[in-house]
């Protein structure tokens, strides 16, 4: 588990005039469940790379329970987000020619040497998203099981945060409900800090704070709102 | 990690494919000429290892020992009798055999020689004796008689339109056991068989006397006049003034110092002497020149295969930014991203020189059999130590060019591989 401590965040982009993402202050306690919501095009991408690093920070600081990620090169933010940040994009990026379970364990295992405790976990995750064969091909799965099988692969290394873009924008109502369900679950069990840009209200009505953003800026905050 | 490659050249296995094959064909090209060369050298060298010094009249040297090497048809002029007999009681030399070229059985060139040359070339014969009679024959191990048949001699060549000799049949008594050379393909007859047969028999043979045997040797189309020939006569290996004209004269002398000083005594006015290896030496000069010349053209089509490959892989790579990107936002450390991509690469260009080599060795092979068929002049194909020494290069250079798309892919952030 987490905090997460934004100051003075600022995101350009070359050939763009204004920023695309400014935000001053944004706190979040470790253990916290955040949904981030705006209109396309607001910076919701933009803030989820520069807070797991994906993306080089060049103005202000990120701090996740008090290590600056806008100071660590390229190298130490992938090590970073390897140890403490399980990433679910909208996308999937599963790897097909490999199964499910071959999929949950693929960082781990182009990482180190997978342990047994480490496969029996990922035999457990899969279990608990209700993969029934994790011997089957992810390319034979539906888009469905798919975001759940990278749900269990955000899982696998115990991270301390979960952070997820538009987790469900990609599938069908039902199964958009089944993977939201299993993003909350989860992460409250495994104890993660939980961020997840989603357009879908009943995913973002079950998270404990929602902040809207509109060119970049936060438009909205429901903790400011509660505290004030 | 080996899976992860392996599952995702078996996605791209089309692309995999005709990369493999683009560098298979370019290293085949430069192991299949660097082989055969080797192969035609190694081979010829080793045919003409049996031959120390020819002699023959003033004329061409290359020509002389093409002829008596390789068994080459073509017209030599002819060398004094006299030399032969010179040369046979010479006490540096420890054999002088003549070699009388021209006629030839259904592609088989028949030669007239001595015993004494079968024996330097099959110190013991793989089946049957040495002939002792002038209708007798020993052939080469190629030669598909056997003991006892017969063979009927033709003037010339079937290509050359030669007409078959009537007065002689020759019977093989023996085989000659295999040298590697084209030799192999001979069939061996008494020199004075030879002789008699073209009307050149010596003066000391009561029966004929040819006055023209020396005036119109040197030119084989000649109408020449058809001598008798005893098929049961005995041999006679002795040489004298009297001795007809012969085309070349093998010589074996006894030390290398009488090699040499033999050599010099014999190039005059009116003999050549030469070392066939010599000459086959200069030769190979000529066709070393055309190797470097293949070779760099192989050299050349592999800087082109190489450019082409990289600029495969960089396309490639683009496509998987991606999949990159991804790999390295879900925490996969970026040396397995570098051992990834650059291990993807170097097994295709690992399997492409594997495939490469075996593929040109089998060329050489074929070829190398192709030619023996047609020669009998084995031809071995064989590595040599700078051999590994070149294909450790290859391997290297592959490892490292495999290096360029791995540090392409890692310039990228993980954010902005994601999303191209
Ligand atoms: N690499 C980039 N270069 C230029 N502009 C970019 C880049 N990435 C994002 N943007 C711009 O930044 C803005 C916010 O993008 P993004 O964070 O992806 O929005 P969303 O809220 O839809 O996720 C958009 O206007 C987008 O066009
Ligand atoms: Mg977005």
């Amino acid at each position: 588990m987490l905090s997460l401590d934004v100051t003075g965040l600022e995101m350009r982009f070359p050939g763009l005039a204004s920023p695309v993402l400014s935000i001053d202050r944004l706190h979040l306690p470790a253990g916290a469940r955040l949904a981030i919501t705006g209109a396309s095009g607001s910076g919701k991408s933009t803030l989820v790379n520069a807070i797991t690093g994906l993306e080089r920070v060049e103005h202000g600081s990120i701090l996740w329970g008090g290590e600056d990620m806008a100071r660590l090169s390229g190298w130490q933010r992938d090590a970073f987000r390897a140890r403490h940040i399980g990433l679910v994009m909208q996308d999937f990026h599963l790897f097909p020619g490999l199964s499910a379970f071959e999929n949950v364990v693929l960082p781990v295992r182009l990482a180190r040497r997978l342990s047994v405790a480490e496969a029996e976990r990922a035999r457990l995750l899969l279990d608990m998203t209700g993969i029934a064969r994790p011997a089957q091909k992810i390319e034979t799965l539906s888009r469905g099981e798919m975001q759940r099988v990278a749900v269990a692969r955000a899982l696998l290394s115990k991270p301390g945060v979960v952070v997820a873009d538009e987790p469900t924008a990609s599938l069908d109502r039902s199964a958009g409900e089944e993977v939201a369900d299993l993003l909350v679950r989860l992460s409250r069990e495994e104890g993660a800090t939980l961020v997840v840009v989603t357009h879908d209200p009943a995913l973002s009505e079950r998270l404990d704070r929602r902040i809207r953003l509109a060119g970049g800026v936060i438009i909205e905050d429901s903790g400011e709102a509660e505290a004030a | 990690m080996i899976r992860f490659i392996l599952a995702d050249l078996r996605r791209f296995s089309g692309g995999a494919l005709a990369v493999v094959i683009l560098i298979a064909l370019s290293v085949a090209l430069s192991v299949a000429v660097t082989l055969q060369e080797r192969a035609v050298r190694l081979g010829s060298a080793r045919a003409a290892e049996k031959f120390d010094l020819l002699v023959g009249a003033p004329g061409s040297e290359t020509q002389l020992a093409l002829s008596s090497v390789f068994l080459q048809p073509a017209p030599l002029p002819l060398l004094s009798g006299q030399v032969l007999a010179r040369l046979a009681d010479d006490p540096r030399v420890a054999m002088a055999a003549p070699v009388g070229f021209g006629d030839s059985s259904f592609g088989h060139p028949i030669v007239g020689t001595t015993t004494a040359l079968v024996a330097a070339l099959s110190p013991t014969l793989a089946e049957g004796a040495v002939f002792t009679r002038l209708g007798e024959a020993v052939v080469g191990a190629d030669v598909p008689l056997s003991t006892g048949a017969e063979v009927k001699p033709m003037h010339g060549s079937v290509e050359t339109g030669g007409e078959t000799h009537t007065e002689i049949v020759y019977h093989v008594t023996g085989r000659m056991a295999p040298t590697g050379t084209a030799w192999d393909r001979a069939i061996l007859v008494p020199i004075r068989a030879v002789w008699s047969l073209h009307g050149m028999a010596g003066a000391h043979e009561e029966d004929h006397e040819h006055a023209d045997a020396d005036a119109g040797a040197d030119d084989h189309e000649h109408e020449h006049e058809h001598g008798h020939v005893d098929a049961q006569a005995r041999l006679d290996e002795h040489f004298d003034a009297g001795t007809p004209g012969v085309p070349a004269i093998l010589v074996k002398p006894k030390t290398i110092a009488d090699a040499y000083r033999l050599r010099q005594e014999y190039r005059s006015e009116t003999t050549l002497a030469v070392f066939p290896a010599e000459v086959l030496t200069r030769l190979y000069g000529t066709l070393g020149d055309a190797r470097s010349l293949l070779l760099a053209i192989a050299i050349g089509t592999q800087g082109i295969v190489i450019a082409a490959i990289l600029l495969v892989a960089i396309m490639h790579i683009g496509s998987r930014r991606r999949q990159i990107g991804a790999l390295r936002a879900l925490g996969a450390p970026m040396r397995s991203v570098v051992v990834i991509v650059w291990g993807e690469l170097f097994l295709l260009f690992l399997a492409g020189i594997a495939l490469g080599g075996g593929l040109g060795l089998a060329v050489a092979e074929l070829v190398s059999a192709r030619m023996t068929a047609a020669t009998a002049v084995r031809l071995p194909v064989e590595f040599a130590r700078e051999d590994w020494r070149l294909a450790a290069g290859f391997v290297i250079a592959a490892a490292i060019v495999s290096l360029v798309p791995a540090i392409a892919a890692l310039r990228l952030s993980p954010a902005a591989a994601l999303r191209s």
